[in-house]
């Protein structure tokens, strides 16, 4: 967003009704933010009463005009009068920034069946339930209401979020769920109207992206492999477009992790390889391009350079991000052969994650790397 | 949720980009609520990670 959305022009009317502030989760001077607003989700855009109370929560990014009705939303929070679902809705953004994930999807839910008609608010309330729903693990319900739902937000931007995390929680179902093929069958259908209709919707290419995403592992799940080889190839060749679009190597590399995830399912590394090292050489600060590589090396099998892809990452890096690239590293030792430089490096990370302050650190993080340990 | 970690990758460019449009106060909450206390205004907060 800081690309291509925070630097639109249209936005600087704004820039007198917020204080605004920004902050990067990983960096350890926001420790106090952290502790007073939990951050789960990137990017989480909230805005806070002068009282540093939260009155409006939106997990997810999107276009200037998308940005524009949440800046207009988030005003109307703050100093309109509310119907009753805008009150319920403030109050269900903020059981969602304290993490009261369950709380919130119940609220999220008072106040879409408080809704007047044409309630203005009806997408964004129907985006938060369903994210809301995933994250309080819940995914039986969180595909159930977005099916229910996709029907009101069909042909708006609220449907890209309302029908690829729908078909998210479908297909993360377990095959006990009575209803699982209904529902995956209903929200690949409407995640690929949604696509189709991506020149008449106002859908960021990161949005676009992500219903190729959710296509791509539906596909992958039923065991299509045609189907999901020619969705991923249709999901390279746009990305490839957009990123030739990009006006300069921080705009081009936007595209770099997704593009990764498409070249490694397409069994192309070679191509992730020469685009992350082009962005390694264009960015010689930014650690994602080395980060990135270490999978790109390691899906082509050339471990002594993945390696040293990771040392120069490690050495980049701050913040939790730095646990991955450690257990990417290990994962290239492993892949090596060389279990004892693995489990070197795992000690090692655990070492790092516990050394972050509280809220950066994460408990289940650090269990999983013991765990891993004893494995090893 | 994968969706929302490849959508905070639209968030590396450079601070200084961003500022050309709005005021922002890069990593200071207290700053920010001091500012928004002063001026009687809310505080527009980005949560966004470099990767």
């Amino acid at each position: 967003m800081r690309a291509y959305v925070f630097t639109d022009k249209s936005l600087e009317r704004y820039a007198g009704q917020f204080v605004w502030l920004s902050i990067d989760t990983e960096n350890a001077t926001n420790a106090a933010f952290l502790k007073a607003h939990p951050i789960s989700v990137w990017p989480t855009l909230l805005i806070l009463d002068p009282k540093d109370k939260v009155i409006f929560r939106y997990a997810g990014g999107g276009t200037v005009p998308q940005i524009r009705k949440l800046l207009d939303d988030g005003e109307r929070a703050a100093h309109g009068s509310h119907a009753k679902a805008d009150t319920t809705l403030i109050r269900a953004d903020a059981l969602a920034a304290q993490g009261k994930q369950a709380e919130a999807a119940k609220a999220f839910d008072e106040a879409i069946a408080e809704a007047p008609k044409n309630w203005p608010r009806l997408g964004r309330a129907s985006e938060s339930l369903v994210f809301a729903l995933l994250q309080s693990r819940d995914p039986q319900r969180c595909a159930e209401r977005a099916l229910a739902l996709y029907p009101r937000v069909r042909g708006t931007g609220s449907a890209v979020n309302v029908a690829s995390t729908g078909l998210s929680c479908a297909t993360d179902l377990d095959a006990k769920s009575w209803n699982r093929s209904e529902l995956v069958a209903g929200l690949e259908k409407a995640t690929s109207e949604t696509l189709a209709a991506a020149g008449r919707i106002a859908m960021s290419a990161d949005d676009r992206s992500s219903l190729y995403e959710s296509l791509v592992d539906a596909r992958a799940q039923a065991k299509d492999d045609a189907s999901a080889h020619k969705l991923r190839e249709e999901w390279a060749a746009f990305l490839e477009k957009e990123a030739a679009k990009a006006k300069t190597p921080d705009q081009r590399a936007v595209y770099d992790s997704h593009r990764l995830e498409v070249y490694l399912g397409l069994k192309q590394p070679e191509k992730a390889i020469a685009m992350l090292e082009q962005s390694e050489r264009d960015l010689p600060k930014d650690y994602n391009p080395p980060a990135r590589l270490i999978s790109a090396y390691r899906a082509a099998g050339r471990y002594d350079d993945a390696l040293a892809a990771s040392d120069r990452a490690l050495k980049l890096s701050y913040g939790p991000r730095k646990i991955g690239i450690y257990r990417n590293r290990a994962a290239v030792y492993l892949a090596k052969g060389d279990k004892a430089s693995a489990r070197k490096t795992i000690e090692e990370a655990i070492a790092y994650a516990e050394s972050l302050p509280t809220e950066q650190r994460s408990e289940p993080m650090i269990a999983s790397m013991k765990k891993q340990l004893d494995t090893m | 949720m994968k969706r929302l970690l490849i959508a905070s990758l639209l968030l590396i460019a450079s601070a200084a980009q961003a500022k050309e449009v709005l005021p922002w106060i890069e990593n200071d909450y207290a700053k920010a609520i001091a500012h928004a206390r002063a001026a009687d205004l809310p505080v527009f907060v980005e949560a966004w990670a470099p990767w």
